[in-house]
């Protein structure tokens, strides 16, 4: 007996079977196992580490900050970002050297052999004490801030000063962690002067540039191969362990696989870190005349000038509502915590907590109805915002329309003591992350040849062939999604930021396009052809003649594999109005997309616990590719918001280390703590990708917290300003009432 | 001093440990001496589920059972094949209802619900299949396709 296919997971036979081989499952004979030598403080000046005693254990390699110019043939490596650090250890658990031996207890040992004297450093923990009072002028060139931006549009003091009311807010938001259920891992081989690295990525052309700046090696002598990946949301995009397995691979001569312990996978995995914003918002006559925002964000030991994090996000603390006058700035600020990494949505979850709650607050405080407070100022196409970009089709305000109507019939359902709340978000697909496609046709299939893996979203192996089959009219079950390594695959920029469908999706088109057009020659010299299937096999129609694909392919594609064509994809970015950047990098998005969410919750008075009771989410997707993965990403991204609303929270301690560094302690949503969600789509606003498709990646995370918050403040009154809505923190909101 | 190998049964086939070191793992002993990788490693301190198996048809966290602690019992996981109805009929609700992404956690869903039902048969109430899955983390899916999987093999009956 056969297991019956879903047709919405073609990975489903390969998964409830155990056969998809991960990150972790990595495996060939002859391989060495990896472990790295920790940091024990978070900051310090290293006196010495002594590999020699660990060396001296049978069987093993070590390698440390000494051995790198032996190591690396060009030395040119990226000296911001040593592989092994020299003279400062900056973050708790930074890794001071690496080991390879027969087993993984033997490697442990090997690990713990190290002998590590360093002299601890006072520490930068928490981002607050860096600038008690709020950063003044000036503080844009202290040492502790990695990046600065600020921009600002028209009279905002004159504004604030004739208000009919200003209402000023502090909101904190903490640091969360992916938590992928398969940690980071990998095996490399350096063999014939090339670098092979197997690895669980979500990016393989990514990782191949950046171990090409780590290693100063050329990236043509670099390949990557991805696996199946168990969950990625962010945290499996730039490298993170293979530099050191390729380095132990070389040291060794053996295959060697790294991979974390679920304890370091939280020490070391890049996680979101702590958020702290000021809101500022002059009211007058009842509409939003200027906003104030400013956010102080902990990037941990990021690189400075690595401002992505700062200028992308806090672009979301200005949207989606019209405001003609603002004042923007922006800090990142270094405290000694391993370097911030993207998270689902990088800060627009709390972004949208933050705005959402200040604006209802505002509108209470203004005597207006908050969620028509809201509505009335939401984007609509052709608005400009803030920064001076146009407001593409956007199908925020209808979706809106929709969460309202239900939670106008919750209210009415239910029963005292629950909270009814309506939250919002936007989003947009990455903005120019390029990538290219190969199709191959064949007489009975569509093969995508391609270097992406499936991260479990399905927007490798259900949305690309969705597409394909669209586009070229066959079945999705005549379509084949092909993984190379990227020494043979095109191009491509990642799964990640909501592109794939989009960008890829795009390349596909393209390349169909080709196909159909080539088709339509041979067969009648005329319009381009369209595909069925017949049997098992595929028959291109042109011009009323109609053909098997299989006579109407050249005798050398017959020889080589079938017909091929290639499509590339590139989303210029949208421009801002630089007139009002006074300061750093903002970033212009691409593909407006949003989503209101309803959130019906209870709150226990006495503990402050709250129980999310029932659900609905509206999403502006252009058009849905495929339903069942659609619906999948709202409930998956529903979930994962709950978390970052309710508990999770990576606490770390004054020490830089972090405290709660495991499944039991830092709590992610269980079965059954996530309650029923109604899902929904809002078509008819169309965007950048195929058919008019748009992102559905982040969106469903974003508009969580926010309307979590909002049905707690409607349950019991409790108006929290900090992340997660942890009980200990409702109840004290509680309190404060 | 010698003792005996270790034996186990695993899928219906008997294996033998020799050497077997009193601290191993049955995560490790599958995963790493068998080769058997079906199984996955997730947080490997029984928070997470994702390592469950059936020793003797009760669900079990392989992170935290010792092999020597199940030594000539019988060990099934998720790449047991159709000679299990159980599994069979767990992989195929999953498969119809879509309940995986990633599917890192999958198996152990799978063999948790797998667990209950040889257990409790065509009586398992919905009550009892949630909470078997009680353990189970997952990231990707909400639970929500998983719990229409369920709500297939409850309407199926065996």
């Amino acid at each position: 007996m056969t297991t019956p296919t879903s047709r919405s997971r073609p990975d489903g036979e390969v998964k409830l079977h155990g056969a998809a081989l991960y990150g972790t499952d990595l495996d060939v004979p002859g391989m060495l196992w990896g472990a790295l030598v920790p940091s024990p403080v978070a900051h310090g000046t290293i006196r010495s580490i002594d590999l020699s005693a660990a060396r001296a254990l049978p069987g093993v390699t070590a390698v440390g900050a000494e051995d790198l110019d032996r190591l690396l043939p060009f030395g040119a490596r990226d000296e911001e970002r040593p592989l092994f650090p020299r003279g400062e250890v900056i973050y708790h658990h930074q890794p001071l050297a690496a080991v390879a031996a027969p087993t993984l207890a033997e490697a442990v040992r090997a690990a713990r052999e190290v002998r590590v004297a360093v002299d601890p450093l006072p520490i930068v923990s928490d981002l607050e004490s860096v600038f008690p009072e709020w950063p003044g002028s000036g503080a844009a060139n202290s040492p502790h801030v990695a990046a600065h931006v600020h921009a600002r549009h028209g009279d905002v003091e004159g504004e604030f000063s004739r208000a009919d009311r200003v209402v000023q807010e502090v909101y904190r938001t903490a640091s969360v962690h992916q938590v992928a259920l398969e940690p980071h891992a990998c095996l490399a081989e350096v063999q014939d002067g090339r670098w092979y690295v197997r690895t669980s990525t979500q990016t393989p052309f990514g990782v191949r540039e950046d171990l090409a700046v780590l290693l100063g090696v050329p990236e043509s002598s670099i390949v990557v191969r991805g696996t199946w990946v168990g969950g990625g949301f962010g945290g499996k995009g730039a490298p993170l362990l293979e530099p050191y397995a390729l380095l132990l691979a070389r040291a060794s001569g053996r295959p060697v696989r790294l991979a974390l312990g679920y304890r370091e996978e939280f020490q070391l995995g890049r996680t979101t870190l702590p958020a702290v914003v000021r809101m500022e918002t002059a009211v007058t006559g009842g509409r939003i005349r200027a906003r104030r925002v400013r956010l102080l964000l902990d990037v941990g030991t990021s690189l400075p000038g690595r401002d992505f994090a700062t200028g992308y996000s806090i672009g979301f603390l200005l949207g989606p509502y019209a405001t003609a006058t603002f004042e923007i700035e922006g800090y990142a600020v270094r405290t000694n915590k391993p370097p911030f990494g993207p998270h689902r949505a990088p800060l627009a979850p709390q972004c949208a907590f933050v705005v959402e709650s200040h604006l209802d607050h505002v509108a209470r405080e203004s005597g207006e109805d908050p969620e028509e407070f809201r509505a009335r100022h939401i984007w609509t196409e052709g608005d400009t915002t803030p920064l001076g970009q146009t407001v593409g089709p956007f199908g925020l305000g209808a979706a809106l329309e929709r969460a309202r109507e239900t939670a106008k019939r919750w209210r009415r359902e239910a029963p005292p003591g629950h909270g009814v709340g309506v939250g919002v978000g936007f989003w947009s697909t990455s903005t120019g992350a390029g990538g290219e496609v190969r199709l191959r046709l064949t007489a009975s299939e569509v093969v995508i040849e391609q270097g992406e893996r499936e991260i479990g979203s399905g927007s490798v192996l259900v949305g690309l062939p969705a597409v394909a089959a669209r586009s070229l009219g066959v079945p999705r079950e005549r379509v084949r999604v092909d993984y190379s390594d990227t020494s043979t695959a095109p191009f491509d920029s990642g799964v990640f930021g909501s592109r794939t469908v989009g960008a890829m999706g795009r390349a596909i088109e393209e390349a169909s396009l080709q196909l159909l057009a080539v088709l339509g020659k041979r067969l009648a010299g005329g319009a381009p052809a369209t595909l069925r299937e017949a049997d098992g096999r595929l028959l291109a129609a042109s011009g009323g003649h109609e053909a098997p694909v299989a006579d109407l392919l050249t005798p050398e594609e017959r020889t080589t594999g079938g017909m091929v064509a290639g499509g590339r994809h590139f989303g210029p970015p949208g421009t801002l109005d630089e007139h009002r950047v006074v300061d750093g990098t903002f970033y212009a998005y691409r593909d407006f997309t949003g989503a209101a969410h309803v959130a019906e919750v209870s709150v226990d008075r006495e503990t402050g616990s709250v129980r999310v009771e029932r659900y609905a989410a509206f999403h502006d997707i252009g058009v849905v590719i495929d339903p069942a993965a659609a619906r999948a990403q709202v409930e998956g991204g529903v979930a994962m918001g709950l978390g970052t609303a309710l508990t999770e929270e990576a606490i770390w301690s004054d020490a830089g280390e972090l405290e709660n560094a495991g499944l039991k302690d830092y709590r992610i949503p269980t079965l059954g703590e996530v309650p029923p969600v109604e899902v929904d789509f809002l078509e008819g606003f169309p965007g950048a990708g195929p058919f008019g498709a748009k992102g559905l990646g982040e969106p469903p995370m974003i508009p969580v917290p926010a309307a979590v918050a909002l049905a707690v403040r409607e349950a019991c009154g409790a108006h929290a300003t900090e992340l997660p809505l942890s009980a200990e923190r409702v109840a004290r909101a509680l309190k404060l009432l | 001093m010698t003792r005996t190998p270790s034996r186990l049964q695993v899928n219906g086939r008997a294996v033998e440990l020799p050497g077997l070191p009193d601290e191993e793992r049955l995560l490790d002993t599958l995963r790493w001496r068998l080769g058997m990788k079906g199984t996955k490693e997730g947080c490997r301190s029984g928070a997470c589920g994702a390592c469950t198996v059936l020793v003797d048809g009760e669900s079990t966290l392989s992170c935290l059972t010792l092999t020597r602690e199940v030594e000539g019992r019988a060990v099934t996981t998720i790449e047991i094949g159709p000679e299990d109805p159980v599994v069979a009929r767990v992989r195929s609700a999953f498969a119809v209802a879509g309940a995986l992404q990633c599917g890192y956690c999958t198996p152990g869903f799978v063999m948790s619900l797998a667990g209950l039902l040889r257990e409790r048969g065509a009586a398992a109430s919905r009550e009892e299949l949630l909470e078997a899955l009680g353990g189970n983390l997952c990231r990707c899916t909400g639970y929500a396709s998983i719990l229409r999987a369920v709500d297939r093999l409850r309407s199926e009956g065996p």
